[in-house]
């Protein structure tokens, strides 16, 4: 036989051993199922990547650029001082991870100090202390390239231990949340080992790979040098961390973080219990992929399924550009947007609405929407001499119903259970308001019914919005600016790759995106709301830093703002500080508010279960967020193998 | 050798390297032009990671950045300096994964695209071929009909929907091949048959779809042009003169069809350099594609003047191979 033929032959009986070797495999009766050589099935959970592949799999330095972050990194490799879980969290939403107890400032919020757990190691068996984390701002400060390095120049004056487990922060000018800056909302500044980094002469080029030292509950056992997987391993001495010493043992032994590829192949891999954790979809593979495993699961027990994140969507008007600057113009665009078409076109009907300008997530409910209520039910504004009621509170069973023609009993009906999932209310679909509104402001109807400008110019809207990477938000676009043309405003929606660069530099009119993102777990506002106040203020044509992309100033918020940042974190004044902030808000409609950005997190049930949802909603199950650590030691395994 | 064979080598390198140069400036300028911005790209994730940072900051990052990438100084000084560093073998560090080398990621993805581009090339170009010929010459058969309507049903497929199509049916429905990678996990290279064929499983679904669409193209393609040589006069001739059928095909018919279907193959070895992206996301098997891809929403100047230059390169050296080697198909093809 010539070696032609040898070598088909060859390739030929490869192609069926390894064919016939997965039949085998996938057929022989109770046999364990491995992820990889050594790594049993039942003792894994698999989680989606959602960043996709990584460019540069082996560098894991967090603080600088390249890498993944969303690949087991900052959920079971590093930590930092304080978490605030979006939802409940396991006993609270505060956590004190590496951190004892909760920051401790001095009266004019000029020093902040912080005491140290005793007890945390490295997974190198060294000890974790106050060394590290003064390591790591002034390597930081040395660096403002690095994250966090020029906001640590621009506040910290001097870092210094009292003693191994006490740090003390002297600050350049008074900060009440300093802190924030080490409190992982979806990330945070995380310590770096200092024994480690020590050692090292480019903190910017260091990979930090050989060895990764983890302060986490697992260790890396193995990555894909193609950048699809990562695989962790629990630690033995896991009880040697801030989560293993406060919850117990992480249950699985093994993590593995994979990039599984299109929403489509993301539903295949979890209808094969291939997949234990999707971090989103869209919302028809999520009712495909519900119809296909009965024991796939989203944070509510059916529609509508996903996870609303603390974060608002909204439509940003650019407060600076005419006609947008007249508050009563940006109520008669509020007023032509039918939100149940958008609720139906964006998350076909699944979204959680927000008539107020924060997510309805949360705590947020309790501090603001239900406090909010009466005041939104009696709130009015002025039509020709008449007052307008505008707030609706039957959304909710509007959209429900609307929906339920396409799914049935799968969706609640329950007023409370609604108005949870599917939002409080939203704003009355009232195009005759608008239109009185505009004609008060000087604008005229053409012979065709267009807006005209009280110029004579035609009225156009062009909303940028993202592309094909988040669906949702475009199809909403796309539906607000066939309600806007059909109210006779030539408008189209525009996704683009730049939204948020646009968005910095004030090259819009009108954007479908979000500057408003909350803690979730804990009331403060000031997360996002400290860039809104006028001393930030930046014309378009500057960058603007990212939270007033929309360019609104309003004395009495910087009132709010100051009062706000003046007071302690945990200050219940600050939530009465908030509630007025929402009325300013409502009262202005800087921008129009529209939902939480939901997300499609599905937990299969099958190898795991007591993942978190509504019902026991002790983290948020959105795999890229590092507060995911909590889920490690509270799932169980249910035996199937 | 003769003068006019050397003179015409030297034209045509000289041409060749001429494309390359005015290319590869061109895929300087044109990333610089886009608004799309690395350092921005870069504040903007660092920011995102954060709380809000005061614009104070944000200046001071954004010059930081600026210096490490090597963004300072005017174009034509960058434009200086991108030369030098490539002359001396070195595109740079990657800007969206800095301060990794261009190099090394090139590296790590160009096996992959390579071995899965080049063998998918190769076989459907020939597969293509030679059945594009055989149809073409019997076209009057009944199997050559069938096999043109699958051809036809094939080609015009889109690839994103035939790659779903074979995911769906082979990894899903009757899941005899992995859903996606390009080796199992957690398994190291070696030269062992556990590793092989691990390898060959996974590359079958990403090499089917692109052999499905592409012998379709081939196909399609040499089956017209051997229906027009079919018709010359010499293959008449042939006939009469008694020539066997079988010389006729390969001799006659397909030797002088082939020649446009040589240049295409030449542009596709070329192109192989620039990845394909949908099999790889698809897939999730790892190539040049992605990495092409992330470079350009990132502003990643460097990354994506690696891939380019490597396509460029590439195209331009099979295209003056093929220019050379034509005598060889043809030999009525002179140098001149």
């Amino acid at each position: 036989m010539s070696w032609k033929r040898r070598l088909i032959l060859f390739v030929v009986v490869m192609l069926f051993a390894s064919m016939l070797g997965s039949y085998a495999w996938a057929a022989e009766p109770g046999a364990t199922l491995d992820v990889a050589p050594g790594v049993p099935r039942h003792e894994t959970l698999i989680l989606e990547n959602p960043e996709g592949r990584i460019a540069d799999p082996g560098r894991f330095n967090r603080w600088a650029q390249g890498g993944g972050n969303s690949t087991g990194l900052q959920q079971l490799a590093l930590d930092t001082l304080w978490y605030i879980d979006p939802d409940a969290g396991i006993d609270d939403p505060w956590n004190n991870s590496l951190a004892e107890a909760p920051p401790i400032y001095n009266e004019d919020y000029t020093q902040m100090t912080v005491k140290l757990r005793k007890g945390i190691y490295w997974s190198d068996g060294v000890e974790f202390t106050a060394d590290d984390v003064i390591f790591t701002v002034e390597t930081l400060m040395a660096n403002p390239a690095m994250s966090f390095g020029a906001q640590f120049q621009l506040n910290v004056d001097r870092v210094y231990k009292t003693d191994d487990y006490t740090v003390v922060f002297d600050l350049k000018q008074p900060n009440s949340r300093f802190h924030a800056i080490f409190t992982v909302r979806w990330s945070a500044c995380f310590i770096m080992p200092k024994h480690i980094w020590e050692k090292v002469d480019d903190p910017v080029a260091f990979d930090f790979n050989d060895p990764l030292v983890s302060l986490g509950p697992y260790v890396l056992k193995d990555y894909d040098p193609n950048g699809y997987w990562y695989l962790w391993e629990r630690r033995e001495d896991w009880h040697r961390t801030s989560l293993g010493m406060q919850y117990g043992m992480p249950q699985p032994k093994y993590a593995l973080y994979i990039a599984p590829g299109p929403a489509d192949k993301r539903v295949m891999a979890q209808a094969n219990h291939d997949l234990d954790v999707i971090h989103d979809l869209t919302p028809e593979g999520m009712i495909s992929l519900v119809n296909r495993n009965p024991l796939s699961k989203g944070w509510f027990d059916g529609f509508p399924w996903a996870h609303p994140d603390p974060t608002l969507p909204a439509v940003m008007l650019n407060n600076e550009k005419y006609p947008l600057n007249l508050p009563e113009v940006r109520w008669a665009l509020t007023l032509a947007i039918d939100i149940v078409n958008v609720s139906m076109a964006s998350y076909n009907g699944a979204a959680t609405l927000s008539a107020i300008h924060v997510p309805p997530t949360g705590g947020y409910l309790e501090w603001y929407f239900d406090p909010m209520e009466s005041w939104l039910q009696s709130f009015s504004i002025d039509v020709d001499g008449e007052p307008f009621y505008p707030y609706d509170d039957t959304v909710a069973f509007r959209v429900a119903e609307t929906v339920r023609k396409q799914l049935g009993d799968q969706v609640p009906t329950d007023p409370e259970q609604l108005k949870k999932a599917l939002g409080y209310g939203w704003w009355k679909y009232a195009p005759e308001v608008a239109e009185k509104l505009l004609l008060k402001n000087g604008f005229t109807r053409d012979r065709r019914g267009n807006w005209l400008l009280p110029n004579g110019e035609q009225w156009k809207i062009s909303i940028l919005c993202h592309g094909p990477t988040v669906p949702t938000m475009t199809r909403a676009a796309t539906m607000i600016a066939e309600q806007w043309t059909k109210f006779g405003i030539e408008t189209k929606a525009e996704p683009t790759d730049l939204l948020w660069t646009r968005l910095d530099y004030g090259d819009y009119d009108v954007c479908l995106a979000w500057c408003i993102e909350t803690w979730g777990g804990h009331p403060d506002l000031f997360w996002f709301l400290e860039s809104w106040h006028s001393d930030y203020y930046r014309p378009s044509g500057e960058q603007v830093v990212n939270k007033n992309p929309m360019r609104f100033k309003n004395e009495e918020l910087d009132r709010i703002i100051e009062e706000i940042k003046g007071r302690d974190f945990d200050d219940p004044a600050c939530v009465d500080l908030g509630i007025e902030y929402l009325k300013i808000c409502v009262k202005e409609m800087p921008i129009i508010p529209l939902m939480a950005y939901n997300v499609f997190a599905v937990c299969d049930w099958y190898y795991w279960e007591g993942f978190p949802t509504a019902d026991n909603p002790y983290t948020n199950p959105v795999a890229n967020w590092a507060n995911t650590k909590f889920m490690f030691p509270m799932i169980r395994p249910t035996g199937r193998k | 050798m003769p003068r006019s064979f050397l003179s015409y080598i030297a034209q045509r390198a000289v041409q060749c390297v001429l494309v390359i140069l005015i290319g590869i400036t061109i895929t300087f300028f044109i990333p610089r032009l886009s608004p799309t911005d690395p350092v921005e790209t870069a504040v903007n994730q660092a920011v995102m990671v954060g709380q809000f940072s005061h614009p104070d900051a944000v200046r001071e990052m954004k010059e930081a950045l600026i210096r490490l990438y090597g963004l300072d100084g005017t174009l034509l000084q960058q434009y200086v300096r991108f030369w030098k560093g490539l002359l001396a073998g070195d595109l740079g560090p990657s800007l969206s994964s800095f301060p990794k080398p261009v190099m090394t990621l090139i590296r790590g993805s160009l096996p992959w695209t390579a071995g899965l581009l080049l063998t998918t090339a190769v076989i459907s170009w020939t597969l293509g071929n030679l059945l594009g010929s055989l149809a073409g010459y019997y076209k009057n058969q009944r199997w050559a009909s069938i096999v043109g309507i699958i051809a036809m049903a094939l080609h015009p497929i889109p690839y994103y929907i035939m790659a779903f199509v074979l995911v769906v049916l082979l990894a899903y429905v009757v899941p005899i091949f992995p859903i996606g990678g390009a080796i199992d996990i957690g398994l190291k290279p070696a030269f062992s048959i556990v590793y092989l064929s691990s390898l060959l499983r996974h590359a079958i679904l990403p090499s089917l779809s692109l052999l499905l669409v592409g012998v379709g193209g081939w196909f399609l393609g040499m089956r017209t042009l051997v229906t027009n040589v079919i018709a010359e006069d010499y293959v008449t001739y042939a006939k009469y003169a008694g020539v066997r059928d079988r010389v006729i095909m390969y001799q006659y018919v397909m030797r002088n069809a082939l020649l446009p279907q040589i240049t295409g193959l030449a542009m596709q070895l070329g192109l192989i350099f620039n990845g394909a992206l949908i099999t790889e996301y698809v897939f999730s098997y790892p190539g040049l594609g992605y990495l092409a891809y992330n470079a350009i929403f990132a502003g990643d100047y460097s990354l994506i003047m690696g891939v380019a230059v490597f396509s460029i390169v590439g195209v331009s050296i099979a295209v003056l191979l093929i220019d050379l080697a034509y005598p060889l198909f043809d030999p009525r093809v002179k140098y001149q």
